[in-house]
């Protein structure tokens, strides 16, 4: 039970193409976990997979000790894990600060009863955490305004606080910093760690390597599929398999370098915060 | 059997009918990823158009006269718009009009029918979100309807077609060795049928139009890359579409009363899905299916076998529904609905935060008016006060969950027949009713919890289908319920009592704690009794508030996160199927509340006061005044026919003042959806108080083309 997700020989059939096949991955609670690859590799399908979007053909996935294959995608929610959409997918009649609300509080079958007569349930764990999502991804200021009216990549940040309100075990980003401008991925990239000491485990899949070697404890690589090549930063920035595969030796070389800047940048950050 | 045959057989013609029809729908939507629901009547004003021209050589323009005849109007001379043109001089009763030219003329009338709806409601609304397509056409049904019961009185008309489709010929005997006979004329209309489905079917197939309309059906870059605009093809499909309606009203002038045709075009939607919106020989065989169950159907409800609680009328109008219901079910989302992602945005709903404020305020407003006026007043303002509240309920369902269910006012007239059914006790209520009530001799307290219950269970049936289906198809089939519920339910005598069919008298002493609170005055024998608008206010007032409240809460926020993005809404926890069906319950209740006060106010209810036109025009007016909000229901209660509004402005009750005021309400409706998405006149005001009355112009401005047709469409919405 140390871990939070495990799954083994998961595969997703599209129309006789394996967009994941037969993937064993495991989250182990408290931990960062990544995910790379190059576009169309099969990420993406991966979190669909597990959260109950698309069906998958083979394979298991255990969450908290529990197989959720036959579970509802809102069931899955319920039960504390979380994704966040490449596609943003927010709700765009709502404000921020109720794009939040709506993922912080579950409801009972009578609730409605209570709303009607203004009695709304005000749970004090759900306000706090709501108020430290859009603290942290730095959303204070447009708490009342329309997702609309944002810039692209505050749409996404929002996307990873509606996640972050729900008080996940295990919350799966799928991109978060696809977008961003550097202000707001140093506002993402700052904090992704933070969400650990918060009684989660993160899942992270991006792009951007940077990003992805400085935050991870641990990191798989997917392509076509199949999962290639798995192991902690320092051996996926070393390793051949994934250089070949995925990055291209000089992009590589480029792309880790960039990673250590992160991690100076996040400590750099960590020291104003204290 | 062989009597089931015939009937079967029998059932073609209005199979052809529903094929026809189909036939537009389907070349409608493949040119603009629109279901038109007013396309039966489209065929229905031509037909009238048709008719009108050869008995009175008169062409009624599909408009009205809206000025009103006020004073000052016609001392400026502006009293007169002109909606018909003399075309024949004939000697009437001894010689026709030529066939040829009227049929032309008539056609000319589809032609700019097709014209109207594409340049006038649908291109503007083409990046308008689902609702507001709907709303669209909602808009159109609720028009034409109108404009026909008030140019043509909605008579029955039949003298006037051509031959081969008469029912006075001699009918066919002993087909297939069947015995029995056959109508002549369905035959014929079976061929017009087949005959209009491959010449639409050939022109899709092997002209370049018709490639173009595939190609843009597919990927609107597809028409562009063929060298054609695609709203060009639309237009050409809008018109091609509204001239096969004509030609179907005219064939069938014989078989039906035009007015009808409106109500037909659910048969029409049920072909139309059944070739999946797309293929045309499947959507004449699905008309023709459709026709013959309905045949079929009723010539099984003539047996003795049959129980008798199901009504031979309700097994007829069931069927289309039935397959509807089976073909979205078994094609599911696999039905090619182009456009049934959201695009554009949905009507703003902002949460309310001076409920209380508003609320006494709203209440003393009416109370003082309740009391200032007298006698027709009062029941003018109660009527407008029960539009209101049945507008909560849509205020729910559309407005909050975004679930387009026209069904909501069947569904209060399904309860006020039930109230009188559980409290009726047998007895004779006033001295000249026709009926007595019989039932189960419930308290009134008692009756009217239960009949709020049997509402919402019937709200909670009808919802079942949007968890599977969403957006326009959810229209159609609540739609198609409106009629089932209406002939299996609420006109059942063997369900609802003796008066059911016709007129059902009401409790004449409903009394909720010792207080007699009927609309009706014992003493001046008018609906104008004052405890009942105590009541009604009051009862108003806290659905109100509690729908309100609704939106304030966390309940509100989860039905507008489904409306925004149910995908979203499931990756948030939220069980979508869950929460639809408390959507559907609580705005059923509500509505069922609205039946049921109704029932209170008058002596007695029938079935028309629940009808499809009069629902549809209470989503009109609330969609005008704003479907997201409270004010919205307000405003647009005010606005009714037969309410404080029109009345004030001295428009009086009547039917042809009625489709007028629907008829207003439907081109509000349709500028609505076009100018403010919805939001409508409540939003509007609060909108321009804050940023200015231009402030609505700047809605989608990323939207290249469309923000030129809104400014187009704004100027037009404020010379009305
Ligand atoms: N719903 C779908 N139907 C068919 N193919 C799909 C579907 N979703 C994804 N794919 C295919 O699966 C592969 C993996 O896609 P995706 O998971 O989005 O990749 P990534 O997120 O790694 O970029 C791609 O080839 C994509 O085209
Ligand atoms: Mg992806």
């Amino acid at each position: 039970m140390s871990n939070i997700l495990e799954t083994s020989g998961l595969t997703v059939t599209f129309g006789g193409l394996n967009a994941c096949d037969k993937v064993d991955l495991t989250v182990p609670k408290g931990k960062f976990v990544g995910l790379i690859g190059p576009n169309g590799a099969g990420k993406t399908t991966f979190i669909d997979a597990i959260t109950g979007y698309v069906p998958t053909s083979a394979g298991s996935a255990i969450f908290n000790g529990e197989d959720i294959g036959e579970l509802k995608p809102h069931e899955r929610a319920q039960r504390g894990l979380v994704r966040t959409f490449q596609s943003l997918e927010l709700f765009e009649d709502l404000s921020v600060k109720d794009n939040l609300l709506v993922a912080g509080y579950d409801t009972r079958w009578y609730s409605f009863l209570l709303d009607m007569i203004y009695m709304p349930r005000k749970d004090k764990e759900v306000e706090e955490q709501i108020e430290w999502a859009l603290d942290i991804m730095g959303l204070n200021d447009v708490a009342d305004a329309m997702p609309s009216d944002l810039s692209h990549g505050r749409r996404k940040l929002v996307g990873v606080a509606r996640a972050l309100a729900a008080s996940p075990d295990l919350i799966l980003l799928d991109e978060p910093a696809a977008g961003l401008d550097t202000a707001e991925s140093q506002i993402l990239g700052g904090h992704l760690r933070e969400f650990l000491d918060h009684d989660m485990s993160v899942f992270l899949i991006d792009h951007d390597m940077g990003l992805v070697l400085s935050v991870c404890d641990y990191i798989y690589v997917l392509d076509f599929g199949k999962i290639i090549a798995q192991g902690t930063p320092q051996e996926i920035r070393e390793s051949e398999t994934v250089k070949k595969a995925y990055l291209g030796e000089e992009a590589g070389e480029i792309q880790a370098q960039a990673g250590e800047r992160m991690t100076s940048l996040q400590h750099d950050q960590g020291g104003q915060d204290d | 059997m062989n009597q089931f045959l015939i009937a079967l057989i029998a059932g073609v013609g209005t199979g052809s009918l529903y094929a026809m029809l189909g036939t537009g729908l389907v070349v409608a939507f493949r040119g603009s990823g629109v279901i038109n629901l007013g396309h039966g009547a489209v065929a229905g004003y031509a037909a009238y158009v048709f008719n009108e021209l050869r008995t009175s050589g008169e062409l009624y323009l599909p408009w009205f006269d809206i000025i009103p005849e006020w004073g000052f109007l016609q001392t400026l001379r502006i009293n007169n718009l002109p909606t018909r043109i003399h075309v024949f001089d004939f000697e009437m009763y001894i010689e026709k009009p030529p066939l040829v030219p009227t049929l032309l003329i008539s056609i000319g009338v589809s032609v700019l029918l097709g014209l109207m709806m594409h340049l006038l409601v649908f291109r503007p609304l083409r990046n308008a979100p689902i609702l507001g397509k709907v709303i669209g056409s909602v808009g159109v049904l609720l028009y034409l309807d109108s404009v026909i019961a008030v140019n043509f009185g909605g008579q029955n008309r039949s003298s006037s077609g051509f031959w081969i489709f008469k029912p006075d010929m001699e009918p066919v005997s002993n087909f297939l060795g069947l015995g029995g006979t056959i109508p002549r004329a369905n035959f014929s209309m079976l061929a017009a049928a087949v005959v209009m489905g491959a010449f639409v079917f050939c022109l899709y197939r092997y002209t370049r139009f018709g490639i173009a309309t595939r190609a843009a059906d597919e990927n609107e870059k597809g028409a562009s890359l063929l060298g054609y605009s695609p709203q060009l093809i639309a237009g050409i499909n809008w018109v091609l579409s509204s001239v096969l309606a004509g030609l179907a009203g005219i064939i069938f002038l014989h078989k039906t009363q035009p007015s009808l045709y409106a109500t037909l075009v659910v048969g029409a939607l049920g072909a139309a899905l059944f070739g999946r919106l797309t293929s045309i020989p499947m959507t004449v065989l699905g008309g023709v299916i459709i026709g013959m169950m309905s045949g079929g159907g009723v010539s099984l409800a003539n047996n003795d076998w049959w129980p008798n609680w199901l009504e031979i009328e309700g097994v007829r109008t069931f069927m289309p529904l039935l397959v509807i219901i089976l073909v979205l079910y078994f094609q599911g989302d696999k039905l090619p609905i182009r456009g049934s992602i959201s695009v554009g945005r949905q009507p703003n709903a902002p949460a309310s935060n001076n409920v209380v404020v508003g609320t006494i305020f709203a209440m003393g407003f009416a109370l003082i008016l309740s009391n200032v006026f007298v006698s027709k007043w009062e029941a003018v303002l109660t009527t407008s006060i029960l539009a209101t509240l049945f507008m909560f309920s849509l205020t729910v369902i559309v407005g909050y969950l975004g679930q387009i269910s026209l069904a909501q006012f069947s569904i209060a007239g399904f309860a006020a027949f039930m109230m009188i059914r559980f409290v009726g006790d047998g007895t004779l209520q006033r001295p000249d009713d026709y009926y007595v009530i019989t039932g189960i001799n419930m308290p009134t307290i008692l009756g009217f919890v239960c009949a709020v219950v049997a509402g919402t269970l019937l709200g909670l049936l009808i919802g079942l289908p949007a968890l599977r289906i969403r957006g326009v198809q959810l229209a159609v089939v609540t739609m198609s319920s409106v009629l089932a519920i209406e002939e299996l339910l609420t006109k059942s005598r063997s369900l609802m009592g003796e008066g059911a069919a016709s007129i059902q008298p009401t409790p004449s002493n409903p009394s909720w704690f010792g207080q007699y609170i009927g609309g009706f005055n014992k003493e001046t024998f008018r609906t104008d009794y004052w405890k009942y608008s105590l009541f009604l206010v009051i009862i108003t007032a806290l659905v109100g508030v509690a729908v309100v409240n609704l939106r304030r809460g966390n309940t509100g926020r989860r039905f507008l996160a489904i409306r925004a993005n149910e995908r979203a809404a499931a990756a948030a926890g939220i069980n979508v199927k869950n929460a639809k069906m408390l959507g559907f319950g609580i705005s059923s209740a509500i509505a069922s509340i609205a039946g049921i006060m109704l029932a209170y106010k008058i002596p007695a209810v029938q079935a028309e006061n629940f009808a499809i036109f009069s629902g549809l025009g209470l989503l009109a007016f609330v969609y005008l005044g704003g479907i997201t909000t409270g004010y919205g229901a307000v405003v647009g209660g005010l606005l009714v026919a037969g309410g404080m509004m029109p009345e004030f402005l001295g428009v009086h009750f009547g039917d042809v003042e009625r489709g007028m005021i629907n008829a207003v309400g439907a081109v509000g409706l349709i500028l609505n959806a076009i100018v403010t998405g919805g939001e409508g006149v409540a939003l509007l005001q609060s909108d321009a108080l804050g940023k200015g009355p231009l402030a609505l112009l700047r809605r989608n401005p990323d939207e290249d083309e469309s923000s030129e047709a809104d400014e187009d469409n704004a100027t037009e919405g404020a010379s009305v």
